[in-house]
């Protein structure tokens, strides 16, 4: 696994994996081309060579992608004392091989001592529908002079379903047919028979993860009651799987649990794939991170900011005015407390210190009121990184025994999410494609029916922390200049206006 | 002082210098409806020219949003508040330029931006004029707006940076019109910061003396276009060269855009410096804020950009943008594809108006495959 940030670093639920699940877990090996959080809780780090800097030839595909990916071997010299990470494999098989005698494992990965990965490369691809025919070094020599390797998909451009609208070909279904009613037993329990809404698992203001509809005949699910479990129990464990159906005139009426509890837990918080760095891409360069949102300033004029910028939560101008807040000010973001940051933070104030969410708040007017958002991917704290804001007399949030650089100051937006479990996404008799075939199978596939993912998003209660302004002073700076949204100077007012210049019709 | 005259202003101005075009004008067309401001522009151009000490507030290729996005910090509201309210009457301007209100013992009107002002270059990303109120995204149109506005130096016909400079340490290629400042006169006075509209003169205060955008010129000396246009992921940027009015050619794509089917409109054309970087203005935003923007050319060119479906020409020069690392210097609308040449009449790309589709066999009896859609 190479640029694994996204492995441990976003785990949804991170603080979770990280204080709860790790310390049972024996060893935890990373290979890798960038210091992310997964290297910081790693017990050995691989450093391998990355995409520009491969000495074996490697090609990947992706379906939104009609060109197969080559990356040609490079004839630069390494920058550091790097290996490929098919070599860090081959290295490992070949301990194994001494330890235990046994010569397979090191010929699984024969050819890679050779130099010759193109031989499972052209095997990868002779196997592939979409990639037989594919000569892998004549791939390379193209790309190396730009030359781009078209997929060999059944149509260009690549329209899935193609065949199956203009051939009559069979879906990939039990009857051949595109179905809209699942009458397998697990569908039928959970009362997914017909495509139905749920409310969101979490962020939602009303009770989470309801069916709503009206009363309907194939809409009949085993509730609470047949599961033997009080229908008023809606803790985060028991809801995954609680199936109560209510016509939405009933929904509407009803609170989160969280918001009966606690009326300051009133805000979805989503946590969104952003523009300027995804889950493989490394964001802790200053030049990429300094736009990364508002709050960039390469010269970290105040020295609260871990980076040369940070992650923020984005609310309405009119929700944070009634939280106390201006623009730029640092908040707490908190989601549910029986199971967040992390179970048992109440015990371990030390790490409850690193994982709760400390951020700056941006006025965004671009979301209706309730609705928060926060971007996916910015480096998360770690135990290193606070320790380094709290010791660095620069402020920077930088791990000063790795250089892992978090762009918060503690916390991250994954100290707000969790994992949870779809009941339908986890059966053992649906009937699906298997994943690189055109064979038929049931059940467990990866990539094509599992849990494939966990909500990105809960509900979350604010807390004014410190005011924006440098050092904790005032307000944030833009804020001052009358420059962000509902704090208005009033020439930016005529300037949004567009009243500067008067335009007269016709000649003069 | 002298007169010149200044196309984008419909009427000659006043300006230091006597008017001296260059053989041709280097200039760039932006289309402001194609960029997601994803800023791998400003990353290339950062990491060719200015990756420096001293040079880290600097980027001469920066996106911003508007209406809420500035780098740096409200650079045009405070110009624009300056020179006070202008009109346009038909396409002339009747308001100031930024020459025609300078101060008496000055001779462009501008301002020093405070060095706090370069911080957040990203200030207002994706910021909306307006509110969502719940539920508005279900209900068809959007009445609130935005727009991503790329900016380089301008490579200005009349550059306000060179008209203030004491030193004369700023000049204008005549070969292309691209605008240097030479390093070893410049003594870091910094009036030109204070001078260019646009804020696109920076100081740096390792070397002490000032820099900006070189327009690429080694590339353009090599044929091809800048870093920013040859990176942009959007497709939005053709780089090209302007011939000197009264002399321009349909077939030059610059020329074309430009002159001929006023597709693209230069940014502030009222400061006065007739600026050659030239936008699609965004079809969505208010005609208000356009105008403040392009000028008064902003529905004209809005109908001509929606006309472009159907305008085989038009098609053509616009499928051109980010689609060959040369210069194009002539272009040729066919019947199924567009065609570019370069300075020595090559042809260097063909784009087909339409995306090619193409269905393979169901068995490829070479390769003994089934082929399909789905691995
Ligand atoms: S944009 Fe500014 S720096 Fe560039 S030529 Fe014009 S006045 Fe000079
Ligand atoms: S690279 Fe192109 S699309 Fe991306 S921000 Fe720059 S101009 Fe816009």
């Amino acid at each position: 696994m190479s640029n694994s940030n996204s492995l441990i670093g976003n785990a949804k639920g991170h603080y979770e994996t990280v204080f709860n699940t790790l310390p049972r877990v024996e060893m935890l090996v990373v290979n890798d081309w960038w210091w992310t959080a997964s290297c910081e809780y790693a017990d050995v780090v691989f450093p391998v060579d990355s995409w520009a800097e491969f000495k074996h030839l490697d090609v990947t595909a992706s379906v939104t992608n009609p060109f197969l990916s080559v990356f040609p071997r490079t004839p630069l010299e390494r920058i550091h004392d790097t290996r490929s990470d098919i070599e860090t494999s081959a290295g490992v098989a070949a301990a194994l091989s001494e330890l235990t005698g046994d010569e397979r494992f090191a010929r699984m990965w024969h050819f890679v001592g050779e130099g010759r990965v193109d031989v499972y490369l052209q095997r990868i691809l002779n196997a592939s529908s979409m990639a037989r025919g594919i000569d892998v070094l004549a791939a390379e020599e193209r790309a190396k002079n730009g030359v781009p390797t078209i997929l060999l998909s059944r149509t260009y451009p690549k329209s899935v379903g193609w065949e199956q609208a203009y051939e009559s070909r069979p879906w990939y279904t039990r009857t051949g047919r595109l179905e809209l009613y699942r009458d397998e037993p697990e569908f039928r329990a959970a009362g997914e028979c017909l495509p139905v809404h749920r409310e969101p698992v979490d962020a939602t203001f009303h009770e989470p993860n309801v069916i709503v509809a009206k009363p309907h005949p194939a809409i009949r699910p085993k509730g609470p009651a047949d599961y033997g479990v009080d229908a008023g129990v809606l803790d985060g464990e028991t809801r995954q799987a609680r199936n109560v159906v209510r016509p939405w005139a009933e929904v509407e009426a009803t609170k989160h649990p969280l918001t009966t509890r606690d009326p300051a837990y009133r805000y979805v918080f989503h946590t969104p794939k952003y523009r300027h760095g995804a889950h493989t891409t490394p964001v802790d360069t200053d030049i990429v991170a300094v736009w990364f949102g508002p709050f960039g300033d390469l010269m970290r004029r105040d020295r609260r900011t871990p980076f040369v910028t940070e992650s923020y939560i984005e609310v309405h101008p009119d929700d944070a005015r009634e939280l106390g807040c201006q623009d730029g000010d640092y908040v707490w973001v908190d989601a549910d407390p029986e199971d967040r940051p992390f179970h048992g933070w109440q015990q371990r104030p030390e790490d409850y210190h690193i994982a709760r969410l400390l951020c700056r708040l941006r006025f965004y007017p671009g979301t209706p009121r309730g609705v928060t958002r926060m971007w996916h991917n910015m480096y998360g704290a770690t135990p290193g990184s606070v320790r380094g804001q709290e010791t660095d007399s620069r402020g920077l949030a930088r791990n000063p025994e790795t250089g892992y650089q978090a762009l918060f100051r503690t916390g991250s937006h994954q100290s707000c999410t969790r994992g949870y479990l779809r009941p339908t996404q986890m059966t053992d008799s649906l009937v699906r494609k298997n994943l690189h075939t055109q064979v038929l199978g049931a059940g467990f596939e990866v990539d094509v029916h599992g849990p494939t993912g966990a909500p990105r998003e809960s509900l979350v209660k604010i807390t004014r922390a410190e005011p924006g302004g440098i050092g904790g002073k005032g307000a944030w700076r833009p804020v001052e200049l009358g420059l962000t949204p509902g704090n208005e100077s009033p020439a930016l007012k005529q300037f949004i206006a567009g009243s500067f210049v008067q335009v007269a019709k016709g000649g003069s | 002082m002298s007169k010149v005259g200044n196309w984008q202003l419909g009427r000659e101005m006043e300006f230091p210098y006597e008017g001296a075009r260059p053989a041709r004008q280097i200039a760039y067309v932006f289309d402001t409806n194609k960029c997601i401001a994803c800023q791998t522009c400003s990353i290339a151009c950062k990491t060719t020219w200015t990756s420096g000490k001293g040079q880290e507030h600097v980027f001469y290729n920066n996106v911003e949003s508007k209406p809420y996005g500035f780098f740096p910090h409200g650079w045009d509201v405070h110009l624009l508040e300056k020179l006070g309210t202008g009109r346009w009457s038909g396409g002339t301007y009747e308001g100031k330029t930024v020459f025609e209100a300078a101060a008496p013992n000055e001779r462009v009107l501008g301002y020093a931006p405070d060095e706090a002002d370069y911080a957040s270059p990203n200030l207002g990303e994706d910021v909306i004029a307006g509110t969502i109120e719940r539920g508005a995204f279900f209900q068809g149109i959007h009445r609130a707006w935005m727009f991503y506005l790329a900016r380089i130096c301008n490579h200005c016909t009349y550059p306000a940076c060179l008209a203030a400079c004491p030193r004369k340490a700023i000049y204008k290629r005549p070969e292309d019109g691209i605008v240097l400042i030479d390093q070893s006169r410049c003594r870091g006075y910094r009036e030109c910061l204070k001078a260019c509209p646009y804020k696109k003169v920076f100081y740096n205060a390792i070397t002490r003396v000032s820099e900006k955008c070189i327009g690429c010129y080694p590339l353009i000396e090599r044929g091809e276009q800048p870093q920013c246009v040859q990176t942009c992921i959007g497709k939005i940027r053709l780089q090209g060269f302007l011939s000197p009015p009264g002399s321009e050619r349909a077939d030059n794509p610059l020329d074309y855009l430009v002159r001929i089917r006023k597709v693209a409109l230069p940014l502030y054309p009222q400061f006065g410096t007739e600026p050659n970087v030239y936008y699609v203005p965004p079809l969505h935003v208010p005609r208000d804020f356009l105008a403040q923007a392009f000028g008064p050319g902003v529905e004209e060119a809005a109908a001509a950009y929606r006309s472009a479906p159907t305008d085989r020409e038009l098609l053509g020069a616009l499928l051109l943008f980010g689609n060959t690392p040369r210069i194009l210097h002539r272009f040729r609308a066919e019947a199924e594809e567009a065609i570019g040449y370069d300075a020595e009449d090559r042809e260097v790309v063909r784009v087909p108006y339409t995306e090619p589709f193409f269905a393979r066999e169901f068995f490829d009896r070479k390769n003994d495959v089934y082929r399909h859609n789905v691995t």
